[in-house]
């Protein structure tokens, strides 16, 4: 069976990629778009995480951006200051810690639904942006600096830098492809299938023994931990963190991204990112006043693209669901 | 299969022409290719008012010259920073890798400078910081091509340390937004304070940006100190000027505060603001002949009057003129540029000043007061004061 | 701390508490009846404040002004409801969550492009503008004295409106089924768009009469909406009277923690909120 739900998936996904193998080629070490490129991808990452979450486990959070923000800072915080430490190893940590603290706020999150998730995690989210914000040791408002960037060895063997913008972008596009592949997995999985079930009728779910509460709670945690590392990878980016990365703005706009590309989705917060971060750059350069437009936009989507531009273009592709 | 033959002898030639003249251009292009002049400052949100004025400054400055430095247009790239600093480095690699700009003028907030400085670190493009006061731009972090045309904010609270003790106040209370310019500049105040021999008998630091301040002018009665100083900025200035007249604290405890809590606000503090005194490196009422030209065409050109930021654009507008004058229109070399702007003399509105070695203004700060809704000055608080530009090592 | 101080503290806490009511009672009210959560509640707040600047400039009368925002505010309820939110009723969570972003977008753009974006005030009207004197040092703003009892006086309209009026049993009666009300003959859409223009009036409400004691600048909307999601979520979504007494906690709470424990303030009332709701998940009073 293909690990694909629909052929319009399949197409995206092979040409995006396919693409996103060869563009820097194109772009000629034109640092500035590789940047952007690097800078999107991470989002769509972020992005992906969170479509998971809401839209195939049904778990509404404007707090994701938490995650994101402490994805950077743990790493941050952790890694000593004027050395350079292991990228891989360092990766395990910031998605072991955020994976602890994330079963943490499931666990005080999972118990309420709709509405009040979606008010309670933007609550949390909110504290542990004062948390950072308000502090002497972590920055501060004006957050904090990486001065050297992770090494990428494996038993010795190297072939990263990740000080060149190119080889830091093919991290990403790898980055985003593991993700994606991660995601398919499991909703293919027979935890998958619970989660899907419970999703589609709760109490049926529960009739039959499952409990639901510790499904959605392991769906949290991975959700979470991938926005972590999006979070850590941002923060390699530029070498810098900073609280705004969890203001609940970012968690909105994540929303928007992931309704832009398709609820449920998955690979739909490719399109999604892409498309909002396309429209942000190229509706600024022609107007002071562009958030008007986008609001605009978002709204007309909302009415019409009822499944973001996945269900467009699976309805183009007369694929079934 | 016959097209391709005809096609291929044609492109060989039309290649070799087109490089001659790509080549060629570009040679007769450098001499006669406009400055490439980046801004980056706050368009949308709270200081997008910051934002504007420092441009109209910066643009005033290169309209006096007609637009042209020693033959060579200049083109200017406008970029949003929403002053948002998790923008900051992707915008400024816009400006420095994509576009070229030679000078990136840019950014009104603190947060926004660190991340700027840290993108635009050892690349080809000189960092001018018409605003942002974090004293670390030019003090921990300070860059060779990082230059600053405004004030540290330990230069614009460490003066009035002394001034308030020499009123005879000798406790006083401090109160500011807990993030870096605020503790900054309570920081700088309490250096000078307790060395002229006062003592900061309580610091409150406020959520940043929380300006509910009830709870905090009431502990402020309660301890019935000398004086308050604060430090607040815009709409905080604003509220706290207010708050602080309604609780009925203002003729009893004198409020002292950083140029900041009465710079572009008295208007909407209205009576409130009356006898608040203040240290800052500019007055609008300043009277010297170069500010009062200055606010003259100012005004002509923009339909309202200067501000402190207007003034703060001017001068980085200036030093453009004066040091890319001084090495004849040339911008690719950014040694000598930066050579030259280390060496020159600004004449600003404000007083004339030169560059510290860590780039930062060496100024006059003047002590001033609220009289009927204008900043007064009663007096010069302290004449060439340089910031100590702690942990740089230019 | 003596009494003087901890009894001015408290009073400045429950002020401030008074003011989150009247804002949070809007959100909670539409939520309770029609089920929309509307992000761009504090949207409204920022409109009726900056409506409120507008107004008093030009009519030099803050009395004017103050009517004549409220009608405008009234009527961009009913705008929004009849042409927006309308949608929405059959659709889930998330898009009402992303509709209502859409609006503070479009808000927001709309203020910065009208009014710009330096901070602005409004002058507190004449006969208010005397303070009382509490201790030999402090004196108590009399408009705040008046925003609270205007904030009791709502409460109290409320509570007789909704108990006592037969508006109140049609909206008591939309809160619990609203397919029954609909066979029972009553016109759904039309209370819909009373209690939606109703909910967005009060925030503007709370704008208008805040205008004078807060300065005027982008984002006023969104830092207020977060304290009101606290406030509902502490009270029990869709409560009002959970909504008079989370607010009046909330108050109190955040004045307290910001002198006692500075370090911490800013995160006190969610510390509060995750307190509580590991012992309440629903919050205080269950609708």
């Amino acid at each position: 069976m293909s690990i694909f739900s629909n052929k319009s998936e399949k197409i995206f996904i092979y040409l995006f990629f396919a693409i996103g193998l060869f563009i820097p080629l194109f772009l000629e070490g034109n640092t500035f778009y590789i940047n952007k490129f690097s800078t999107i991808i991470i989002l769509a990452i972020f992005v992906m995480s969170l479509d998971y979450l809401v839209g195939r486990t049904g778990m509404i959070t404007l707090g994701h951006a938490m995650f994101y923000g402490l994805g950077g800072y743990i790493f941050t915080i952790l890694a000593p200051e004027y050395e350079a430490v292991n990228f891989w190893v360092y990766t395990f940590y910031v998605m072991l810690i955020s994976g602890c603290i994330a079963l943490i706020v499931g666990l005080i999150v999972l118990r309420t639904s709709g509405i009040y998730m979606i008010m309670i995690t933007l609550a949390l989210a909110q504290m542990t942006f004062y948390f950072f914000a308000d502090s002497v040791e972590y920055g501060g408002q004006d957050g904090l600096f990486i001065y050297i960037k992770p090494e990428t060895s494996i038993f010795g063997l190297s072939f990263l830098d990740l000080e060149n913008e190119t080889h830091f972008y093919y991290l990403c596009l790898l980055s985003l492809f593991n993700c994606f592949v991660f995601f398919k997995v499991i909703m293919n999985s027979s935890f998958g299938r619970v989660v899907d079930a419970l999703k589609e009728n709760p109490d049926r779910a529960t009739a039959l023994g499952y409990n639901i509460f510790h499904f959605r709670l392991i769906a949290y945690v991975l959700s979470s931990s991938l926005a972590a590392y999006a979070g850590y990878l941002f923060a390699l980016q530029f070498g810098f963190v900073n609280p705004s990365m969890m203001s609940w703005d970012i968690s909105a706009t994540a929303l928007v991204m992931t309704l832009l590309g398709g609820l449920g989705s998955v690979y739909g917060a490719i399109i999604g990112s892409f498309m909002y971060e396309g429209l942000h750059y190229y509706i600024e350069h022609l107007t002071e006043y562009w958030m008007f437009f986008m609001g605009a936009l978002i709204i007309v989507l909302v009415l019409t693209l009822k499944h973001g531009m996945a269900g467009f273009l699976n309805n183009l592709s007369g694929g079934k669901r | 299969m016959n097209n391709k033959k005809k096609i291929c002898p044609s492109v060989l030639p039309a290649t070799i022409a087109a490089c001659m003249i790509a080549m060629s251009s570009g040679s007769i292009a450098a001499d006669s290719d406009p400055i490439k002049v980046g801004v980056m400052l706050p368009f949308s949100g709270v200081y997008a008012g910051l934002g504007e004025s420092t441009r109209n400054g910066l643009k005033q400055a290169l309209k006096e010259k007609g637009n042209t430095i020693a033959g060579r247009a200049v083109e200017f790239i406008e970029m949003d920073t929403e002053a948002k600093p998790a923008r900051a480095p992707e915008i400024t690699s816009s400006l420095v890798d994509n576009q070229k700009a030679d000078f990136v003028i840019g950014p009104v907030h603190s947060g926004v400078a660190m991340g700027m400085i840290k993108t635009i670190k050892g690349k080809d493009s000189i960092m001018i910081i018409p605003n942002a006061g974090a004293n670390a731009a030019t003090g921990a972090f300070c860059q060779p091509n990082v230059f600053r045309t405004s004030f540290s904010s330990w230069q614009t609270a460490f003066p009035m340390g002394k001034e308030a003790y020499d009123m005879g106040y000798k406790k006083i209370v401090t109160m500011s937004w807990n993030y870096g310019f605020g503790k900054e500049s309570l920081e700088a105040f309490n250096e000078s304070f307790t060395k002229a021999g006062g003592e900061v008998i309580k610091e409150m630091l406020v959520p940043f940006p929380k300006t509910e301040f009830q709870s905090y002018l009431t502990e402020i009665a309660s301890i019935k100190p000398d004086a308050v100083f604060v430090f607040f900025a815009g709409g905080g200035a604003v509220k706290f000027v207010k708050d602080y007249d309604a609780m009925g604290l203002k003729g009893k405890i004198p409020l002292l505060g950083s140029g900041f809590l009465t710079e572009g606000t008295t208007t909407a503090q209205g009576p409130a603001a009356e006898g608040v005194i203040t240290t800052l490196h500019y007055a609008d009422a300043l009277d010297i002949p170069k500010n009062k030209s200055f606010r003259q065409d100012y005004e002509a050109l923009y339909g309202k009057p200067a501000d402190l930021f207007a003034v703060q654009g001017y001068d980085a507008g200036q030093l453009i003129v004066d040091a890319v004058t001084a090495t004849n229109g040339n911008t690719a070399d950014k040694a000598a540029l930066i050579q030259q702007m280390g060496k020159l003399e600004i004449d600003s509105p404000r007083g004339a000043f030169h560059f510290s070695k860590a780039h930062n203004p060496i100024q006059t700060i003047y002590l001033r007061k609220v009289v009927d809704g204008q900043n007064t000055v009663v007096k010069t608080s302290y004449a060439g004061l340089e910031d100590p530009a702690r942990g740089c090592k230019l | 701390m003596d009494t003087s101080l901890f009894l001015v503290q408290l009073l400045n806490g429950v002020q401030y508490g008074l003011l989150l009511f009247l804002i949070a009672s809007g959100l909670t009210l539409v939520f309770g009846v029609m089920g929309i959560l509307n992000l761009a509640h504090g949207s409204m707040y920022m409109i009726g404040a900056y409506l409120a600047y507008y107004f008093t400039t030009l009519t030099d009368s803050f009395l004017l002004a103050f009517i004549i925002s409220g009608a405008i505010a009234l009527v961009i309820g009913i705008i929004i409801e009849r042409c927006l939110i309308i949608h929405l009723y059959k659709r889930d969570h998330l898009d009402q969550v992303l509709l209502t972003v859409g609006l503070i977008f479009i808000f927001n753009a709309t203020q910065s492009f009208v009014w710009g974006n330096d901070p602005l005030g409004v002058e507190v009207p004449e006969i208010l503008s005397g303070s009382i004197g509490l201790t030999d040092i402090i004196e108590y703003p009399v408009y705040r004295l008046f925003i609270s009892l205007l904030c009791l006086v709502v409460a109290a309209t409320m509570y007789f409106t909704i108990n006592k009026t037969r508006l109140g049993m049609m909206i008591r009666a939309g809160e619990s089924d609203r397919a029954m009300v609909e066979n029972l003959g009553v016109d759904i859409s039309k209370l819909f768009t009373i209690v939606f223009a109703i909910g967005v009036f009060l925030a503007s409400l709370a704008g208008i009469v805040s205008a004078p004691i807060v300065s005027l600048v982008p984002g006023m909307g969104e830092h207020v909406l977060i304290s009101c999601f606290v406030v509902v979520v502490i009270g029990g979504l869709g409560s009002i009277k959970g909504a008079f007494i989370a607010a009046l906690i909330v108050g109190i709470v955040d004045t307290y923690a910001s002198v006692l424990l500075p370090q911490v303030s800013s995160m006190s009332i969610y510390l509060l909120m995750a307190l509580i709701l590991l012992a309440k998940p629903q919050g205080l009073f269950k609708n």
